[in-house]
């Protein structure tokens, strides 16, 4: 079936399997290997990517489902000016090793940061509670996050998360 | 492997004509975060997927005459985030966002969960405890209500038509004399599937130091969410205080018995909901913290 897809700002018009994964057709119709497919279940998150504004596992929706959003991948992070703030971070703080799950720890993180420039540390964890390190990396990836979140921005009108015992955070 | 067909319906008109071709082996796509990850990962696809992310109107939080009404395409995202769940139903908004990750959160829908039907599913929990109905629509037009726990009747199974869609749940607001919450063991602290859960609704009466109109939901333990009303009856009309909650948490034990007699979880699940108990008696905030004296 025909599919009009903005992805990283761009428009794509594709013929699709109507049962195509979003994940299939970013990596295998666009080329955007930077999402990574680790578990195909949703527990592993290297798959995130940023669907309106929000976080999502392309693994878990069908790409017709992101018909007349707008999708970001890793890919549309950096822009002319260069790298993402982000992803200069995760480069100063050695948030990589192996670097499988980077860009969706970026993507999350990229997320949270939309919805709430300046999170607590507990939010930071949350917000990347989807995406798993094997490498275990997660101090430098959290502390990567926080420094990026010390930047000046407007404040956000988003309501405080719950954690997993009901709490505001 | 056959290929699926898929309609994508943008609106409840739509939304009907679609029902009209639906057979035993087609499905609605809410979210998708089970039926896709089943399709892809056991190698199946129905005859007829009906997406159901362009009807927008599924999609709200409403608060009429005393009713709560969601839209089965609210998101655990936005169940979590909304003022009116938040202050008339926290149970709901706390079983929410204790659902998988934030990926999933931001796509999962309630009404996806209702319909996948998994007995550890936590919204159902909570609102079977809130005694939510369940409102549907059909092929023909027809619009239907009935009580949540006559849809979820087993594991993965549903009293649903094929041709039946749910449209909305809905139940009465809790007022600011209430107090609930909701709580769960998983293996993990976040991004965990429940291996038993509770949502746990009361009314306090601060005059009185009493509690009433008890009601108590238990999730992942057999078939479907349940309410036991002789566990519920326990508590009418007692005092705010540790010994209500050791009471409540013999009782939950006893439930437990009763509802998966024989099973092999229930040398677990009927200790683990003493503590269970406790946690959810402790965050209603009725007395001071109280712990179970255990052995």
């Amino acid at each position: 079936m025909r599919l009009l897809l903005n992805v990283n700002g761009m428009e794509h018009e594709l013929d699709v399997r109507p049962t195509a994964r979003l994940i299939d057709v970013l990596r295998l119709q666009l080329g955007l290997t930077g999402v990574k497919e680790g578990c195909s279940e949703g527990e592993c998150g290297a798959c995130t990517v940023i669907v309106d504004d929000k976080a999502v596992d392309s693994c878990l929706v069908l790409a017709v489902q992101a018909r007349g959003k707008k999708v970001l991948t890793v890919e549309g992070l950096a822009d002319d000016d260069g790298l993402d703030l982000l992803q200069r971070m995760f480069i100063e703080h050695g948030a990589v090793q192996c670097g499988f799950c980077t860009p969706g720890m970026l993507m999350s993180a990229k997320a949270l940061l939309m919805a709430d420039p300046h999170p607590t540390e507990e939010a930071i964890r949350l917000a990347l509670a989807g995406n798993l390190c094997r490498c275990t990396g997660y101090t430098t990836i959290v502390a990567a996050v926080r420094s990026a979140s010390e930047q000046p921005a407007e404040s956000s009108s988003t309501p405080p998360a719950l954690d997993g015992a009901g709490r505001d955070v | 492997m056959p290929n699926a067909e898929l309609l994508t319906p943008g609106g409840i008109q739509e939304l009907t004509a679609a029902l009209q071709r639906a057979t035993p082996s087609s499905r609605l796509l809410a979210g998708g975060t089970d039926l896709i990850r089943s399709m892809h990962q056991d190698h199946w696809e129905p005859d007829l997927l009906i997406d159901l992310s362009g009807v927008r109107e599924l999609d709200y939080v409403t608060l009429e005459d005393g009713m709560l009404g969601v839209g089965s395409m609210t998101t655990f995202a936005e169940l979590e985030a909304d003022p009116l769940v938040r202050r008339h139903a926290r149970c709901l908004a706390e079983a929410a966002a204790q659902v998988g990750s934030a990926q999933i959160r931001n796509v999962a829908t309630v009404g996806g969960n209702i319909a996948n039907a998994s007995p550890c599913a936590d919204t159902v929990t909570a609102l079977v405890a809130l005694g939510a109905d369940v409102r549907t629509i059909d092929g023909g037009g027809a619009i239907a209500t009935r009580p949540l726990t006559e849809i979820t009747v087993g594991s993965g199974r549903t009293s649903l038509a094929p041709d039946e869609a749910i449209t909305e749940v809905s139940f009465a607001a809790l007022g600011a004399d209430h107090r609930t919450t909701f709580a769960k063991i998983g293996s993990r602290s976040t991004v965990t599937v429940a291996r038993l859960s509770m949502a746990l609704v009361v009314k306090l009466d601060v005059a009185a130091g009493t509690v009433s109109g008890v009601r108590v939901a238990l999730g992942a333990v057999g078939e479907a969410a349940f309410r036991d009303a002789r566990l519920e009856e326990l508590l009418e009309g007692r005092p705010a205080n540790a010994e209500s909650a050791r009471l409540f948490a013999e009782g939950c034990t006893d439930a437990v018995q009763r509802a998966i007699p024989g099973r092999y979880s229930l040398p677990y699940k009927q200790h683990a909901v003493v503590g269970l108990a406790y946690d959810a008696w402790n965050a209603l905030g009725l007395c001071e913290r109280c712990e179970p004296a255990w052995g």
